[in-house]
């Protein structure tokens, strides 16, 4: 008898039933991998997928993370190029893609993630025809819907990040000055992803105290406070930080966790992220359906709107 | 620009606040009660800050780096996620001011090993950056407890305890906390349980002579060498001794194919950082002062089982080892000092 069979007697025949909450991260680059440590730091799946082109990175990355397994509650680390590992996923986050180089046109780039994602998405469908996908790769509203639009899924099973990060550090920029926890500090930002994102003024309160009612030029170009420079800095900080250390991650990080855990926890909170925003322009002929930030809830099936 | 915005700042606030916010308490902000440094943004010192951030450790973080566009866009990154977080301040400069009242300095700072280059000539360069550094943390938070992480751990460490003036149980060295982790996950995957039930310590100089404890592993309290008395030995049919070997190699076959390790350390760090601040008098296995131990007569730091809490190092437990294992701490010793005795400036 081997160590194993003298020291342990299987109750229960063969493998335990798969995993009831996975996640997988596509894309094991710094936002990749802060995606992944955020989730497995707040414990909200048992088994982490990671898949990536880079074999000896992504092969590296699991073992890292598997290295902590005694200090994490997931259970089952797994990671490799095939998709078929990724099966069974609840949520799948996708950060593949190019980045921007210099002088690069928008269209361009998103051409060259088009044909990333061509590869990437039918894959995952084919493996997790049932999970939500959180696209996370930028520019994001159009990745979305290109990623919507490859997969086949029903609308409310494509979720872009969005604006969820924006009015993240909007409101850590409000509690800044007000001293507050940004969680007390209340404003939505919505919209586009990026410089044309709308900070929606009216709804800026702290305890129920709207503060374009304590002062009604705000965000107007009459303001004397000059609001709109806070929205400017949200749209810059992304910007700032990668100019000082190369590429953000943490806070993108953290707030894919965010939404992983409305989702995987059923919470029914209110998020802004990018979903499909179909527009009847009164004059056109036809709609035009584009992807757009709303505030949604969350759900485990379904988003509302 | 950044004096522009914080004028503008200023001026935004100002008035909301007056009509928005009646204050109750006067008097200056209250210190932080669970401060916690990290000196080094680099892989592993962030992979360390965000762990510390994700258990809700602190409530306030500092970093401290030499490379000050690096350092601010770390802060920057951190602090755009406060919302998700309950470290209601994080700071960062080059200045070690902003370090002052941490109760928790982890050091990952130093350089990494130059090809061909020498042991004691990387830890002389390492020496020569701790000179600058610690004196700097202790002056600011003389009341703090130091986890060095920077390798090589063992040696840094009795650096870090020279340099700093303080006493031994407030200077620990990661040592093969790291180890242990890795080998209980690796023994526990063959038994197809989880890690934290599969107990094993691996002890000693953190690296390559580190030493599993074969004689004290367990499950449930049944003691694995008594079921299989080959257990760990080189005679082992089923090569039990292969597993702490994947345990010496793991660091360096991450290495290998990533360029770095970060996020087990990271996470190690954060359960160090947890029974310290949290006062729970957890053991782990960590570098300590072991002068006296085990026929040690020199001032060498290993990894022993020890009680962490508020103290520091409360107490260390008084491991059973047999001789072939007490032989391998003194031989580990030696080899330090040897190291040692030679430095200059500590």
């Amino acid at each position: 008898m081997t160590t194993k069979e003298k020291l342990i007697t299987h109750v229960l025949a063969g493998e335990p039933v798969g995993s009831r909450s996975k996640v997988t991260v596509v894309g094991v680059g710094m936002v990749g991998m802060a995606s992944a440590v955020s989730v497995l730091l707040k414990d909200l799946c048992d088994e982490l997928c990671l898949i990536d082109v880079m074999e000896d990175k992504l092969k590296g990355e699991v073992m890292d993370l598997q290295h902590g397994s005694l200090f994490c509650k997931t259970h089952k680390i797994v990671g490799d190029k095939d998709y078929s590992t990724t099966a069974h996923s609840k949520v799948v986050v996708v950060t593949a893609g190019a980045r921007q180089q210099e002088g690069e046109s928008r269209l361009n780039l998103v051409q060259r993630n088009v044909n990333i994602f061509k590869f990437i998405i039918p894959q995952i469908v084919k493996y997790s025809p049932n999970a939500i996908l959180l696209v996370v790769s930028n520019p994001v509203d159009i990745l979305t819907y290109v990623a919507w639009k490859l997969s086949g899924f029903p609308r409310h099973r494509v979720i872009g990040s969005g604006t969820n990060l924006d009015s993240g550090r909007f409101r850590h920029l409000m509690g800044e000055k007000l001293h507050l926890h940004p969680s007390s500090c209340h404003g939505w930002i919505i919209g586009e992803h990026g410089d044309s994102s709308v900070p929606v003024w009216s709804g800026v309160n702290v305890a129920g105290v709207s503060l374009k009612g304590l002062n009604p030029d705000m965000g107007t170009d009459a303001d004397k406070e000059d609001w709109k420079h806070v929205h400017k800095m949200v749209v810059n900080g992304a910007y700032e930080v990668i100019k000082l250390k190369g590429y953000t991650s943490w806070a993108i990080g953290l707030s894919v966790a965010d939404l992983v855990e409305s989702i995987l926890k059923n919470l029914h909170k209110v998020h802004p992220v990018s979903t499909l925003v179909k527009v009847r322009r009164p004059y056109a002929r036809s709609p035009s359906a584009k992807m757009g930030q709303m505030q949604c809830c969350v759900l485990y099936h379904c988003l509302w709107l | 620009l950044v004096l522009n915005w914080a004028t503008v700042y200023q001026a935004i606030f100002t008035n909301c606040t007056v009509k928005l916010i009646t204050p109750m308490a006067s008097g200056p902000a209250e210190p932080p009660r669970n401060k916690v440094t990290v000196v080094g943004v680099g892989m592993v010192g962030m992979a360390c800050a965000v762990s510390i951030l994700l258990r809700d450790l602190a409530d306030e973080l500092a970093l401290v780096d030499v490379m000050e566009d690096k350092l601010k866009g770390e802060m920057m990154d951190l602090q755009h996620g406060s919302l998700f977080l309950k470290t209601s301040k994080i700071v960062a400069d080059k200045d070690y001011a902003v370090t002052a009242n941490s109760r928790i300095v982890v050091v990952t700072a130093g350089v990494r090993q130059q090809e061909g280059e020498s042991r004691l000539n990387l830890v002389q360069r390492n020496v020569n950056i701790f000179k600058h550094i610690i004196p700097q943390i202790v002056k600011h938070s003389p009341n703090c407890t130091l986890i060095v992480v920077s390798n090589p751990v063992d040696v840094l460490t009795y650096v870090t305890w020279k340099l700093s003036g303080l006493p031994k149980h407030r200077v620990i060295g990661s040592g093969t906390n790291l180890d242990s982790a890795r080998f209980r996950f690796l023994m526990a995957e063959r038994l197809g349980i989880h890690a934290t039930s599969f107990n094993g310590w691996v002890l000693g100089e953190h690296g390559d002579t580190s030493v599993p404890v074969w004689s004290g592993v367990s499950v449930a309290g049944v003691n694995l060498q008594k079921l299989n008395p080959e257990f760990g030995l080189d005679g082992d049919k089923e090569d039990w001794k292969a597993t702490h070997k994947e345990v010496v190699d793991s660091a360096y076959e991450v290495i290998k194919l990533k360029g770095y390790t970060n996020w087990a350390i990271g996470l190690s760090v954060a359960d160090l950082t947890e029974s310290i601040i949290k006062n729970m008098s957890r053991i782990h296995p960590v570098s300590t002062m072991v002068k006296d131990m085990y026929g040690i007569g020199e001032e060498v730091f290993l990894s022993l089982p020890c009680v962490l809490n508020s103290n520091g190092v409360g107490s260390v437990i008084n491991m059973t080892l047999t001789d072939a294992e007490v032989g391998q701490l003194k031989k580990s010793a030696d080899t330090l000092w040897g190291i040692q005795k030679d430095l200059k400036d500590v």
